[in-house]
């Protein structure tokens, strides 16, 4: 208790971290494969100026140098070419546009979930809808992405990129992540868990004898595991989000890694992971935040009533 | 309710529901092409083709089984990786080894701080074509659930009492065998191990399935299985045209009945392993 800084400063640190570490983790792969990267991009069997390309996209000194000039550039938010997906390309405009996307897809999302947190913490939420919600979240965000993709189709056909119709993938997208692979389920049944087995605890039964709100006296001690269970659902759903843009046709930050997975072009893979490792370290600061908070509510010396 | 469906029913339905899912796998076809072929879409029952066919007069009950042991042997591993790494955590928890528990408590920080999804892309970005499968991407999946497990399981140990707990049966004279192997993992831990073990291995059924289609979508060769494997993803897509009037209702519901069937072995099993 007397080192409560410590875990909110090693999750700083991982913040700070994470982004640096992906990229290189990424780049060490890539010259731990069999052969030369510019040979595994453009054969030189079959493709030909192998070495000016090589020069071009900076994999001709090595993999340090790589990874170095690589962060320094994506640190003035120059993130290079598209090597295959488009070649030459900006991959910072791909980026630019696909991001908003994809935080506007899970924010929707994030939504239900914490209206469901909210309302199981509350009791508002009975514990027999429970049961539901866990038979919903059985279902892989594969299946329910189709049949939404299904119904995108069948309603606007030929009109399904319109700005309209890309609103409803976008709603129903939001509607899809929060519902499937438990995320939503997982959301209500897991804060119900810690709110509950705090409620059994004696300080808190103290608090009601002597009239006071039992949420509010049980929240400080919960809060940081509440806040990890939220994080850990965020990162679900960013997970998640891979699936549903590529079925449901949403061009975000998910879509993006997967073209450029298929394409093996790994500027845009570097960048949108890259990104994706961004928002990871944006909540786990946000985490960081809660519990420093909640620390140093909970050591502010008790109001004492005249 | 719980008399009724006791460990040994629920035990019962979930092995029938993992052979009805994985042991057709072991007798799948190397190619879809071999053997006779049938009319196109031709529906459930129909003579030779029991689940029907697909466009080219496949019998559907061969992608069945072809997706069957596509996913059988990796999802498999992954589920025992998973325990393996819960054990160990369960098991340091009680060790009373503090400094080593912070470390895997902070690289489990940093591995699970990364969308799955995106690793396992980079995974497969990063997999030679020659060398596509699923276990690699499996495997990998099981190291991104571990530290999961393992906190769960050295939860479990904790409430236990960890290394009082180890101390007291010490004090009966039990065996270190005894003590972690049949107390500690076997009856405590064997739960919450089964329910990790088990939600990893649907996990990446679910994961292959997912990986399959946006491939299958895009007319793109999968990450998880050779050109000449077929996987259930497969009927999913291929049951979708019947939203666009296809004559394609038999694979749409064959490939949601093998899904269902996956996620009611994950519930059978959880069950199980949690009834007295």
């Amino acid at each position: 208790m007397k080192r409560w800084w410590i875990r909110p400063l090693v999750r700083l640190f991982a913040a700070l971290a994470l982004p640096l570490a992906v990229p290189g983790v990424i780049t060490m792969f890539i010259w731990a494969l069999p052969g030369d990267p510019a040979s595994i991009i453009c054969p030189p069997q079959i493709c030909s100026g192998t070495a000016a390309l090589a020069a071009k996209w900076g994999l001709d000194q090595g993999p340090w140098h790589f990874y170095s000039q690589w962060v320094a550039s994506a640190l003035q938010g120059d993130f290079g070419s598209s090597w295959r997906m488009q070649p030459g390309f900006p991959v910072a405009e791909l980026l630019a546009d696909s991001v908003p996307r994809t935080a506007a897809l899970v924010a929707l999302a994030f939504i239900p979930l914490l209206l469901g947190a909210i309302g199981s913490a509350t009791r508002i939420i009975p514990k027999q809808v429970d049961v539901v919600l866990s038979a919903v979240g059985l279902t892989p965000a594969v299946v329910l992405s189709l049949l939404a993709a299904a119904w995108v189709t069948l309603t606007y056909g030929a009109m399904a990129y319109d700005p309209e119709a890309m609103r409803v993938k976008l709603l129903l997208g939001a509607l899809v992540l929060g519902l499937a692979d438990a995320a939503l389920s997982g959301a209500v049944v897991g804060v119900r868990g810690i709110t509950e087995s705090e409620r059994t605890q004696r300080y808190v039964q103290m608090a009601i004898l002597r009239g006071e709100g039992e949420l509010s006296n049980a929240l400080p001690n919960i809060l940081p595991a509440l806040a990890g269970q939220m994080r850990a659902r965020l990162l679900g759903l960013l997970s998640g989000a891979v699936i549903v843009e590529v079925i449901i046709r949403i061009d975000g930050l998910g879509d993006l890694i997967w073209q450029g997975t298929l394409t093996q072009d790994f500027a845009v893979v570097l960048a949108a992971a890259f990104g994706f490792a961004l928002l990871s370290s944006l909540m786990l600061v946000l985490q960081a935040l809660v519990e420093v908070g909640v620390a140093l509510h909970v050591r502010k010396s008790p109001r004492v009533m005249a | 309710m719980d008399k009724i469906f006791s460990r040994r029913v629920l035990g019962v339905l979930a092995v029938l529901a993992f052979m009805l899912l994985f042991v057709p796998g072991l007798f799948a076809p190397e190619h879809l092409a071999d053997g006779a072929s049938f009319e196109p879409w031709l529906g459930f029952g129909s003579e030779g083709a029991p689940l029907g066919t697909d466009r080219s007069g496949h019998p559907l009950h061969r992608y069945a089984m072809q997706g069957a042991a596509v996913v059988a042997g990796p999802s498999l591993i992954a589920g025992l990786v998973v325990m393996a790494f819960g054990v160990m955590g369960g098991l340091l928890a009680c060790a009373g080894w503090p400094r080593l528990e912070a470390a895997v408590q902070g690289l489990g920080e940093l591995i699970g701080a990364l969308p799955r999804m995106v690793v396992i892309l980079v995974v497969a970005l990063l997999l030679p074509k020659d060398a596509r499968s699923l276990t690699p991407i499996a495997l990998t999946w099981a190291l991104l659930s571990a530290p999961g497990a393992m906190d769960e399981a050295a939860s479990v140990a904790g409430r236990l009492g960890g290394t009082r707990f180890v101390e007291a049966l010490r004090a009966h004279g039990f065996s270190g065998f005894r003590i972690y192997l049949v107390h500690v993992v076997g009856m405590n831990l064997r739960p919450v191990l089964v329910r990790q073990g088990v939600d990893t291995l649907v996990q990446v059924v679910f994961l292959e399935i997912g990986l399959s289609y946006l491939a299958v979508q895009d007319s793109e060769p999968s990450f998880t299985h050779g050109d000449s494997t077929r996987s259930w993803a497969d009927l999913l897509y291929m049951g979708y045209g019947y939203f666009l009037e296809v004559p394609s209702g038999h694979a749409l519901v064959l490939g949601l009945g093998l899904v269902g069937i996956v996620a009611l072995f994950g519930v059978l099993v959880n069950r199980a392993a949690r009834a007295r």
